[in-house]
């Protein structure tokens, strides 16, 4: 399988306010988000990154996103540095998270068009795409109806939508299902699926295990940063379970401070 | 291939049209209440002068000759005599707003005026006397058409020459040579270029922080930079998209005072006893404004959409943003004290203070193209810079992201 994205050596770190550094109860000017990161990810597959809140999934996948920049390290995305060529990166990638969020005054139908516009998508098989994507997810009903006035879920769902717009061979996605009733997040879920049957390569964080038992071939766990763990699923649950594994290294890490 | 900046313009510009409520807000209203404010100031300011000028106000007066009472009530002054002893009593009524004022002629007024002679110099001269009350209006506008009246009387009584001696209105104009147009621009320059320059900077501010700072805020503004569209595009369609509604909405303003202002200067150009019309300028003069305008405009929202930038809220813009309205406010007023503009190149160097400069020149008919191009080339090269910093700030992730 050919190798999609391939991260190396990835460190952030991040200034604390002294607010912040009050809230954490830590005295260190310096919050270090991720340190030393690297992992691959390949085509066709669903890759997981699995840790408790404030672990540094979601700033990886900003930085694999080319919305931020790492202070050290390198991601490529088909062999395009994020760092050096992000405007090349961000044609083939499609960013979904809740920070993300879609102008309260436009229609989905208006979204839908203003982003395929921003990606240079031509104009037939952007009509071909929102059709699809539209009766696919229920929007279209909805198409005319203002974000402000539609449900969580829909808005979820159009922000969705819109993320992959023009169809991005590789899809990052913060807590895919965060918010979303359960009827919403096995449709989101089952998308995934036929996304990767697609041979479309999906990275998603998240902090339940079941979501990446259930969805996962490879997952990385990030403890303070770090990633104590990337191995394909099978391998890694073949004695214990997930969460056993998961709170097993947990605890080898943080010791007795927990 | 589509342009990023043109469908980021597209976008800010759907906005816009498409939300009635900010459409009305930002370009109706501001033109209408100004419209309707600046009427009714103008109209109320003429009635009262003229309901001033008509009252019959009461006055006491000790001691009046007979030829001044009659010239007094001819002033539309109502006198009632009274003796020495009840001045006091005039005093308090004054006070209490009951009469307006109270005059006192000494001892043997008339016979010293009866017997002046007007070749020898005099010494101890009479004192009139007039008491009267700042704190009502009505006793303020008699004192002053009192002292008039006396005045008159006193160049009557000793004539020696008279200044523009003429019988009717008409035939006093002569001595005026400035043209109406010279009037209308000397009038326009010192007023026009700063409530210009405000109604400019303050539609602009109107516009800018919401479009950048509030998609900061509401976290709209990160799916724009996900998008492949370079980030310099992006500030362009933002700046292009901004300058169109500022225009739309300085315009608004603009044609609320244009159409007010005959209402508002009436009285003003009365006293410069000449016609007050906008009809003097050409389109050569149109010409010189709209290039001042737009390229100022553009400035101005490139500077708010830095600031906006840098600011983590709506609130927080508009907050930068207010020093520098004083500054474009002060820098306006100089123009009210300064109606001839400067000439020399060098002036129109300096960002803001060009625009005004222009302006006093279009307006006053002294305006040299050179300046203007000169001014418009100032204004576009601000622009330019301010756009590369917005790139600058736009690829910075603390801007961008600070919470």
């Amino acid at each position: 399988m050919e190798e999609i994205l391939k991260v190396e050596g990835l460190n952030k770190s991040f200034k604390l306010s002294s607010k912040q550094r009050k809230i954490e109860k830590t005295d260190e000017k310096i919050k270090k988000a991720v340190v030393d990161l690297s992992f691959s990810a390949y085509e066709g597959e669903i890759f997981g990154l699995l840790g408790p809140n404030g672990a540094g999934k979601t700033t990886t996948l900003r930085i694999l996103s080319t919305l931020i920049k790492p202070d050290s390290g390198e991601a490529y995305i088909k062999g395009i540095s994020v760092v050096k060529e992000p405007e090349k990166v961000r044609n083939m990638v499609g960013f979904l998270t809740s920070e993300l969020k879609l102008e309260d005054f436009f229609t989905p139908d208006f979204l839908f068009d203003f982003f395929s516009d921003m990606y240079k998508i031509p104009d037939d098989t952007r009509q071909e795409r929102k059709q699809y994507l539209f009766s696919k997810f229920g929007i279209d009903k909805f198409a005319g109806v203002k974000v402000a006035n539609l449900s969580t879920g829909m808005k979820q769902k159009v922000a969705l939508v819109v993320s992959i717009a023009h169809d991005p061979d590789i899809i990052i996605f913060d807590e895919p299902t965060n918010g979303l009733d359960v009827i919403t997040a096995k449709v989101v879920t089952d998308f995934l699926k036929e996304l990767k049957g697609q041979g479309k390569t999906i990275i998603l964080s998240t902090h339940i295990f079941s979501l990446v038992e259930k969805m996962c071939d490879r997952v990385g766990i990030i403890i303070d940063g770090e990633l104590v763990v990337c191995s394909d699923i099978d391998t890694l649950t073949k004695e214990k379970s997930l969460e056993d594994v998961f709170f097993e290294l947990y605890y080898e890490r943080k010791g007795d401070s927990v | 291939m589509k342009n990023g900046a043109l469908v980021v313009l597209k976008k800010e510009l759907a906005r816009f049209f498409g939300d009635k409520r900010l459409f009305f807000t930002t370009v109706i209203m501001p033109g209408l209440l100004i419209f309707v404010m600046y009427n009714v100031m103008g109209n109320v300011m003429q009635d009262n002068l003229s309901s001033k000028m008509t009252a019959v106000s009461e006055v006491y007066a000790v001691d009046i000759p007979d030829g001044l009472k009659s010239l007094f009530e001819s002033g539309a002054l109502k006198v009632t005599v009274i003796s020495e002893d009840e001045i006091e009593d005039a005093k308090n009524k004054i006070k209490e707003k009951n009469i307006a004022a109270c005059v006192v002629f000494p001892k043997g007024f008339q016979d010293f005026v009866n017997n002046f002679k007007p070749y020898k110099r005099a010494q101890n001269v009479p004192n009139v006397e007039v008491y009267y009350s700042t704190a009502d209006i009505e006793s303020s506008s008699a004192y002053s058409r009192i002292v008039d009246l006396l005045d008159l009387y006193e160049s009557d009584a000793c004539n020696v020459f008279d200044i523009n001696f003429a019988s009717t209105a008409e035939e006093q104009q002569k001595y005026n040579v400035a043209t109406d147009e010279q009037t209308t621009g000397t009038l326009l320059a010192s007023l026009l270029p700063m409530l210009l320059m405000t109604l400019m900077y303050s539609s602009c501010m109107a516009l800018a922080p919401e479009s950048i700072a509030g998609e900061k805020e509401r976290g709209t503004f990160a799916t724009l930079l996900i998008t492949p569209v370079p980030r310099e595009q992006i500030a362009l369609g933002k700046v292009l998209a901004l300058s169109c509604m500022a225009l739309l909405s300085g315009l608004s303003n603009f044609l609320g005072t244009f159409l007010s202002l005959p209402a508002l200067m009436g009285s003003v150009a009365e006293e410069a006893e000449s016609e007050f019309s906008v009809a003097v300028y050409t389109a050569k003069e149109y010409a010189l404004l709209i290039v001042v305008i737009l390229s100022t405009v553009i400035m101005f929202v490139t500077i708010i959409s830095v600031l906006s930038t840098i600011a983590k809220t709506v609130k927080e813009a508009s907050t930068l943003t207010l020093p520098l309205m004083m500054a474009v406010m002060f820098i306006g007023f100089s123009a009210m004290y300064n109606s001839d503009p400067k000439q020399e190149i060098m002036w129109y160097l300096i960002p803001v203070y060009n625009s005004v400069q222009s302006m006093i020149g279009i307006f006053s008919f002294s305006a040299s193209a050179v300046n203007i191009l000169v001014t418009a080339g100032i204004n576009l090269a601000v622009s330019a810079f301010g756009m590369i910093v917005l790139r600058v700030l736009f690829n910075n992730e603390r801007v961008m992201f600070a919470r």
